[in-house]
Parts: C-alpha cells; sequence; structure tokens
C-alpha cells in the first residue's frame, strides 16, 4: 500500500505566544516546535496501514528550514521517506495546492491528514487537497480499515457516530481517538537520520505562492481581569452583593 | 597399642590420629578423599565455563587493596551479615563455627603428618585446643538447629514468594550434610574418650566436654562394642565430609566460595551507579534484552543468590504486593542461564571446532517479557534497599534498569502514562509538559536572580521539576530560597535555561532522552562557571553528582538540608519560634541509602525548638521508599496497596502528626497518602525547608501585613 501522511509543524501547545507588535504573527523565538498533534494520528495510522498491507509510507511537509525536524519525527517513528516543501508560509489554499503538487507524483493509494493543525485552525487543508487530487475524502476520523481498494472509516458526530465506506484513493482527516502515537525507538531516531528526503520549493513544483487569503492581523485575546473575592462576614450580605455585582457589573443575571 | 583402654592419663594428655582405624584405613580415607577433591575441583571448573560463557566483559579486579578490605568485613567479620540479627547470629554461628573446626583439623594434620611443623600438640596446649574445637562444634550445632528452626518451623515470607516456601531439597541436604559432620564427630570423640581414658568423674577428658558428657552416657557398654562402633562412625563421619566436598559445587553450599568472591568483586562505584551508554550512533542495540547483554558479573550474581530474602523483606514493590522480589528476579534469570548455557556453551564449541563465528540459536522464551514478567520490570522504585542488605552484594537495580533501556529504546514499549512524560520531557524540559517558559514563576516576586542576570554567586540553586511546577514543590522551593536570602548565601537560579535533571528518564530506561537533558544543562552550568550546586531535590542532587561528570559536568553537589545543617552551625539560620508537634523524618532513598545523609536532616529537626521527633520502625539504611523513585513517580500504581500509602501508615504508628520529608516527590507522596487515610486534619507533611522557615519566625511578620493590605 503506498501512504502519505501530510505533516504540519506547530508551535507546542504549551509554548508561550507573543504577537508581534505588527500582528503580522507570532514572535518565534523561543518556542519549541513539535508535529500537530492531529498529524501524529495520521502518521501513526500510516504506519499501522503498512504493518498491515505492506508498501511505503512518505511523509510529505510544508514549511521553512525547520520543519525537516518533524518529517524527522515522523521518520523515526516508522515512515520511509519523507518530502520538504520548503515555503516558510502559505495560506491553506496554496498549502494543498503544493502537497497535491507532490502527492500526485507518489500516486498513493491513501493519503492521511490531521483533521485540523492547532496552530491556525483552519481545518480546510485536507479537504482542498482532495479536491485539487480529484478523490474522495473522509474527515475527522476516529477509526480506520483499508482492504480490497476501500477503506471503511468511523466519523463520530453528535450522539451517533457514522461509518463511511469509501473507495481508495482518498483521503482521510485524523481526529483524536483513531489511535495513540507511537514513542519513536532509538534504532528508529538513528535511522531516521539516513532516510531519504526530498526538498523542492515553490519553482519546482511549479505552484504559486501568491496567498488567497491574506491574514490582515493577529491579536492576542483580551487579557482577563483580575478576579473580585467580596469580603465581610455576614454570608446574606454577601450573596445580597454577589447578586448585586452580577447584575450590576457582569450583567450576567 | 589398642588393647583394653585408658591409655591417656594425667600428665599425657593427647590422641592419637587414626586411632582404632588399622592399616590400610588411612590409605583408604586418603583416596577417598582426593576422589571427592578432584569432584568440588571439577564441579567449579563446569561452572567456571558456565560462568565464562555468557555475558559482557567487566572488570572487577582492579583496586585489590579495597576488594580484600571487603572481603576482610563482609567476608571474614561477616559485617553486612550481622544487619540482620537472627539470621546474622545463626550464620555467624555455623560460619566461625566451621571456620574454627576447619583450622582445627587442618592443624590436626600438619601436626601428624609434618610434626616438626607443629611439634606441640599435648599437655595444656591439647587441652585449650580440644575445648576450642568442641566450643565451635557446638556452635555449628546450635546455628543448624537456629537454621532448621527459621526454615521449617518458622518459615518468614523471605524464604519463599507470597506464602509459598522455596522448598528447595538442597537447602535439607546442606544442613543435613553440615549437622552429620559435627554429629558424627562429636559422638566419634566420644567413643574414643571411653575406651582410651576413665571417664568416671571428672578428668581432663571433660575439657572434650560434649564428647565426653557422651562419653559417660556408654557407662557399661563393653569396649570392644565401643570400638566397632567408632569404627563404623568413623567411616559415615569421613563420607559426610567426602559428601560435603564433592557436593559443594553443585548446591548452595557454592556459596562458600561465591559469597566471599562476590564481596570481594562488589562494585566499588558509588551507590546507583549506571554504565553510561556510550556511543548512540553506532550501538546496534541498547540495553538487557538477552542473557549475553548482561556482564558476567550480573550473571554471576544471579550464581550468588542464596535466597536468603534479605531483599524482599523491605522491597517496596513486593511488600505492596506486586509481582517484583528481587530474589526472584534473580533466581528466575538464574534458572533462565541454567537452561541456557549449555546451548551456548555447545554452540559455542561446535563453531570452535570448524573455526567460525558462533550462532547461537534463538532461546525460546523472551528474558524480558516472559522470564522476567513487565510488571516486575516495572514494579521497581530504584528505591536500592535490596543493593543495600544484600550480604553478597548483587546489583539488582542496574539489572532492572538495563532491561527497560531495552524495552524503551529498542521497543518503544512501555506504559502510555511513561511515554507521555518522556514526550513532555522532550518538548517542555519537564515531566509534566508545562510550558517551559513557566520555570521560574515562583521566584517573580521574591528577587532571585538568574544566572543571566548575575553570574557571580557561589552556589547555583538548581530547582529541578517539581520545585519550579508542581504547586506544593513551589512552596518548598520558595521557603528555601527565602530562607537563603535570609542567611546571606550568594545564589543564582537558572531560570528558563534549567531544563530537567533526567533521573526519572534515566531510571525509567530513557538513557538517551537522560542524557539529552543532563547535557542541556551542563551546557549551561559551564557557560556560567557553576562550580556549586545546592538542589532541593534528592534525585538531581544524585544524578548531578554522580552522572553529571559522564557528560562534561563536573560541579560540587549539596542537598539543601546539609546546606541548613551548616548554616544552623555557623548561626546564620537562627531558629527561635516554636514549632509545635511530632514530627517523623521520612528518608528519602536518593538521600539516604544512595548518598548515605541521614544526620543532617535529623540535625536540623532537633534544632527546631519545641520540635519532638519519632522514629518510624523502618529508617535509616532500612527505610522504606515512597513509592516514586526509579520512574515510578510518572506511573500509574495499579497492582497491590499503594507504596505511600503504607509509608503513610508507619508514620501513624509512630504517632507522627508531621512528616518531615526533604524530597519534593516523597513530599507529593505522603501528601497523598494522608489524603488516601483521609488523615489531612491530624496529619501534615512539610519539608525541613518549610519547617526551618517556619521557626526562622520571619513568616508571621508577613502575616501582619496582608490584612492592611486588603484592607
Amino acid at each position: 500500500m503506498n501512504i502519505v501522511a501530510c505533516v504540519k509543524q506547530v508551535p507546542d501547545t504549551e509554548a508561550l505566544i507573543k504577537v508581534k507588535a505588527d500582528g503580522s504573527g507570532i514572535e518565534e523565538g523561543g518556542i519549541k516546535w513539535v508535529m500537530n498533534p492531529y498529524d501524529e494520528y495520521g502518521v501513526e495510522e500510516a504506519l499501522k496501514l503498512k504493518e498491515a498491507n505492506g508498501g511505503e509510507v512518505t511523509v510529505v511537509s510544508l514549511g521553512p528550514a525547520r520543519a525537516m525536524e518533524t518529517i524527522r519525527t515522523a521518520l523515526a517513528m516508522g515512515a520511509d521517506k519523507g518530502v520538504h516543501i520548503t515555503i516558510d508560509d502559505a495560506d491553506e489554499y496554496n498549502t494543498a495546492a503544493a502537497l497535491a503538487a507532490v502527492i500526485k507524483g507518489i500516486n498513493p493509494d491513501i493519503v492521511l491528514c490531521g483533521q485540523r493543525a492547532i496552530d491556525n485552525d483552519s481545518t480546510q487543508v485536507g479537504s482542498i487537497l482532495a479536491e485539487l487530487l480529484g478523490i474522495p475524502q473522509v474527515t475527522i476520523v476516529t477509526g480506520l480499515e483499508a482492504a480490497n481498494g476501500k477503506i471503511k472509516a468511523i466519523k463520530p458526530i453528535e450522539g451517533a457516530q457514522l461509518v463511511i465506506e469509501s473507495p481508495m484513493p482518498c483521503v482521510v482527516t485524523a481526529q483524536k481517538g483513531l489511535n495513540e502515537p507511537r514513542y519513536a525507538s532509538l534504532p528508529g531516531i538513528m535511522k531516521a537520520k539516513k532516510k531519504p528526503v526530498d526538498v523542492k520549493d515553490a519553482a519546482a513544483l511549479g505552484i504559486s505562492v501568491e496567498p488567497k487569503a491574506k491574514i490582515i492581523k493577529m491579536t492576542p485575546p483580551p487579557k482577563r481581569a483580575a478576579g473580585k473575592i467580596i469580603g465581610g462576614d455576614d454570608p446574606a450580605a454577601k450573596a445580597a452583593e454577589l447578586a448585586k455585582l452580577l447584575r450590576e457589573e457582569a450583567k450576567v443575571i | 597399642m589398642a588393647h583394653g583402654g585408658h591409655v591417656y592419663s594425667a600428665g599425657n594428655e593427647g590422641r592419637e590420629v587414626f586411632w582404632n582405624a588399622p592399616f590400610p584405613s588411612e590409605l583408604i580415607l586418603f583416596l577417598f578423599a582426593a576422589i571427592a577433591i578432584a569432584i568440588c575441583a571439577y564441579g567449579f571448573y563446569l561452572r567456571w565455563q558456565m560462568w565464562k560463557a555468557i555475558g559482557r566483559p567487566e572488570n572487577r579486579t582492579d583496586s585489590t587493596g579495597e576488594r580484600i578490605k571487603s572481603l576482610l568485613l563482609n567476608g571474614l567479620l561477616q559485617i553486612r551479615t550481622f544487619k540482620d540479627a537472627y539470621p546474622g547470629i545463626m550464620h555467624a554461628l555455623i560460619f566461625f563455627g566451621f571456620f574454627v573446626l576447619i583450622f582445627g583439623a587442618a592443624f590436626d594434620a600438619t601436626h601428624y603428618h609434618l610434626p616438626f611443623l607443629v611439634p606441640f600438640f599435648n599437655g595444656g596446649f591439647y587441652l585449650g585446643f580440644s575445648f576450642i574445637m568442641e566450643v565451635f562444634g557446638l556452635a555449628v550445632l546450635v546455628g543448624v538447629v537456629l537454621a532448621v528452626w527459621r526454615k521449617y518451623v518458622q518459615k518468614p515470607d523471605r524464604l519463599g514468594y507470597r506464602g509459598k516456601a522455596d522448598a528447595v531439597a538442597d537447602d535439607a541436604i546442606a544442613l543435613l550434610l553440615i549437622a552429620g559432620i559435627i554429629v558424627t564427630g562429636f559422638l566419634l570423640e566420644g567413643f574414643r574418650l571411653y575406651v582410651n581414658i576413665n571417664v568416671d568423674g571428672f578428668t581432663w577428658g571433660g575439657w572434650s566436654f560434649v564428647g565426653y558428657a557422651f562419653a559417660k552416657t556408654l557407662t557399661g557398654v563393653s569396649y570392644d562394642t565401643v570400638r566397632i562402633l567408632h569404627k563404623l562412625t568413623w567411616w559415615i563421619h569421613a563420607f559426610i565430609a567426602f559428601g560435603f566436598i564433592a557436593y559443594l559445587p553443585f548446591s548452595k553450599l557454592m556459596h562458600i566460595v561465591l559469597a566471599p568472591a562476590n564481596q570481594y568483586m562488589k562494585s566499588l562505584k558509588p551507590t546507583g551507579y549506571l554504565e553510561p551508554i556510550a556511543d548512540f550512533e553506532n550501538a546496534e542495540s541498547f540495553g538487557v534484552g538477552q542473557l549475553e547483554n548482561f556482564t558476567w558479573k550480573q550473571i554471576f550474581n544471579t550464581d550468588a543468590c542464596l535466597r536468603c530474602g534479605r531483599c524482599q523483606d523491605g522491597c517496596p514493590a513486593y511488600l505492596s504486593g506486586k509481582p517484583l522480589s528481587p530474589k526472584k528476579l534473580h533466581q528466575d534469570i538464574k534458572e533462565y542461564w541454567l537452561e541456557r548455557v549449555p546451548v551456548v556453551m555447545a554452540a559455542k564449541k561446535a563453531a570452535a571446532k570448524k573455526g567460525e563465528e558462533p550462532v547461537i540459536p534463538d532461546p525460546e522464551k523472551a528474558m524480558v517479557g516472559e522470564v522476567v514478567d513487565l510488571h516486575e520490570l516495572w514494579a521497581c522504585t530504584n528505591c536500592m534497599y535490596c543493593m543495600e542488605v544484600c550480604p553478597v552484594f548483587n546489583e539488582h537495580v542496574p539489572m532492572i534498569i538495563g532491561m527497560r533501556q531495552y524495552k524503551v529504546l529498542m521497543e518503544a514499549d512501555f506504559s502510555p502514562e511513561l511515554q507521555l512524560t518522556y514526550r513532555n520531557m522532550e518538548n517542555n524540559s519537564n515531566p509534566w509538559g508545562i510550558g517551559t517558559h513557566l520555570r521560574a514563576e515562583w521566584a517573580k516576586d521574591l528577587g532571585v536572580k538568574t544566572l543571566a542576570e548575575d553570574p557571580n554567586v557561589e552556589y547555583l540553586f538548581y530547582v529541578g521539576c517539581s520545585g519550579s511546577f508542581d504547586d506544593r514543590g513551589k512552596k518548598v522551593t520558595i521557603a528555601f530560597a527565602k530562607l537563603l536570602k535570609e542567611a546571606g548565601v550568594s545564589f543564582g537560579i537558572m531560570g528558563g535555561e534549567e531544563s530537567c535533571c533526567g533521573d526519572s528518564a534515566m531510571r525509567g530506561g530513557n538513557e538517551y532522552l537522560s542524557q539529552t537533558l543532563a547535557q542541556m544543562n551542563i551546557d549551561v552550568m559551564n557557560g556560567y562557571g557553576v562550580k556549586k550546586i545546592i538542589c532541593t531535590c534528592p534525585h538531581g542532587y544524585n544524578m548531578i553528582k554522580k552522572d553529571y561528570p559522564h557528560f562534561g559536568g563536573n560541579f560540587e553537589v549539596y542537598h539543601h538540608t546539609e546546606i541548613i545543617a551548616d548554616l544552623i552551625a555557623q548561626g546564620k539560620v537562627k531558629l527561635k519560634k516554636s514549632v509545635q508537634g511530632l514530627f517523623t523524618y521520612h528518608d528519602s532513598c536518593f538521600l539516604g541509602r544512595y548518598n548515605d545523609i541521614y544526620e543532617q536532616p535529623r540535625k536540623v529537626l532537633k534544632a527546631v525548638p519545641g520540635m519532638k521527633l519519632s522514629e518510624m520502625d523502618r529508617n535509616y539504611a532500612k527505610s522504606f521508599c515512597c513509592g516514586a523513585g526509579g520512574g515510578r513517580m510518572w506511573m500509574e500504581e495499579d497492582i497491590g496497596e499503594r507504596i505511600n500509602d503504607m509509608r503513610t501508615d508507619q508514620a501513624m504508628e509512630a504517632k507522627a502528626d508531621t512528616i518531615a520529608v526533604a524530597c519534593p516527590f516523597c513530599l507529593t507522596m505522603m501528601s497523598d497518602g494522608i489524603k488516601d487515610r483521609q488523615a489531612e486534619e491530624k496529619m501534615n507533611a512539610l519539608d525541613i525547608a518549610e519547617i526551618v522557615w517556619e521557626a526562622m519566625g520571619f513568616e508571621e511578620a508577613m502575616e501582619t501585613e496582608t490584612p492592611s493590605e486588603t484592607a
């Protein structure tokens, strides 16, 4: 089975995010970069499919030079080779277009993406990619089986779950619960350093970097105001004060 | 010569060697002695081949002086064996008894065969000699009785596994052989005395008081009968002794050689020492997945294990109902080794004949996972109790870590909680995965400077993860930082440049991660020219002190209890305020057994006015682990009882209302234990730094300030 897993490098969930003064993006200094957690489920599922059916797993990532670490992380987990698209930043459409340009050449049976990236949360790349490749997509999947040219995927919805069948090739986007991503073994980490990674830029792929969507301004969420402690010894008076504040200041009752 | 009797009388004290054993008894005796010795030698030769067959090389014959010292103290003087009273005395009686008897026999034989060396063997000297031999012979018998009583009547749990006794025929045979030699020896003596001297009343024969007493009971029996009995017993005595010699290398009696060998070859490295993995890039395998990944010494240790069970007696994993017993672990590996070693030896022999590299057939059973159950492997808290008490200095903990390394580094197959912990350490350099930028949050309002702000300080206060991120731990850190400031100590912290020390990763088998973290710290520390380091966490303390030197980090490392004890002694910390309560001090394993710091924390506590100290039964070197060492802090504890709850119970038995600790892991475990036992209202766990800071009496002033702020 020829499998592709798309991965994005994102700031660690615990990283301290500071918005640049001009609002054009975030300060990257001091940030620990990790593989997007949803993409990790995708990589894990790709490896499981390979273990069950044989074949090859190619990881594809778009991002600046540092994104190579994330490709190596996937290779350490057990992927066979990587493609690094060296575009520093791209909007969702261009990202999908660049991925599609690479993936067309690989001609996979299945493409796995994370259901979204935890940095910009746009939830678009997997779907646009499927459109550009002209293949079916099943999104936000928590269970996956693949056999005889078909997949059967489980997708949770409000109060129920759908079992969706699709022919292969197709794009599947991974949701938490799909699997438990493995911890890379040390031989895996060592071998990953020697696995082949193709480096391609926009020109080589013949795609435009002119964004269709632009982030105009990024602002940090408003600071939470300090809480208020109601003093006094008389519970009744305290309750009255609380009611008053909730009505007049917080305006919630 | 051999007439009616009473040839020896006063003034002619002595005995005739080979009395009543005419030609060719002596020749037959020597013949069989030679056979027995040959069997014994052959047995050891076979064993030697087996020891050589499997295991990585390791040098245990350096530093001769220190090794001889250990041999004399632990072998000859039985220091470690004595640390447990009943079995210590029991063993000493047999050991010293046998030791003296063997030298006595050798002395006797020298007198007989080489009389010019020992010409004096009569008169007063003979009587004294006889008396001593008698005393030590009796000692052996008493020892054997104590052993039988212990093994077959008392049946302590540690001589078995979970109520199932280690019923091995070998144990009984060994005791029977020992008892047989002594009993027949006394009988022989009695028979000989009866025939040779007048046993009416007290004569000089009374110096051999056991044999003499027996001889008296023979009164009335004809000398001829006694002669026949003597001859019969003589041969029985001889053949039991030969049996003993021949049986030795095939039985637990082998410990007569292996125990002193192991005491000589004990590890001279600091407690808890782990050989670092040197070359991650080029090594083909990591850790211990197969018997051959152990060192020869580690395998030898399993053979030297006598199943005495001292390790099991204080093992927190075993006592809390987890499947691990250090004794069982050794015995299981030994059994596996006994299965594998003939296969390996045969393969090597066949290959040597053909001049090829040996191809060793794969074992039927996986060592890690089948011979050693994974629950056993992961139950160990690295508390070091087993290694502290093992009379033959076996090294259980490094073997366990070796196998963990295999599971983690090679197979990446280990508990999900620990995987998460390691990912957190990788991404945020702390086990909780809290943003690394929050590491020095606690110091914000205290005016504590980072080394980046001021590198010209005497000490680096290495705060560690618990002290930086855990809410309870942060309180200790703050108390200690305030204490240092108040005492005028010049110190700084690493702030955001600090990484996890790596202890939990190392002991949980993730040597790669551990070394990465250590290296990060060492680079920063060396970058600022750090010389002295204070740690509040014994895990970081131990790691920085003993493991960082492998990676270029050479520092003077102090635990905060050492620093506080010093500051009190110098008068820089004054304890003015009375702190009421009955405290008990819980020894942290990584402070006590690992680093021999027992007295400083107690000294500090005793200096606190108003405080009373009550010791738990399990304390000092025999302290009971809190359950958090060896990476266990980050793992679920779902088998058996919770170790921290057991320890809390022990503190309650000591009637303590405060458990004083000197380790953030212990603090968490004891606090949780108190909660589990729903004893929060009457009990409390505090770090020594908090107690001292309280007793310094500055906090009151602050408390009076607080209301005015809110007013």
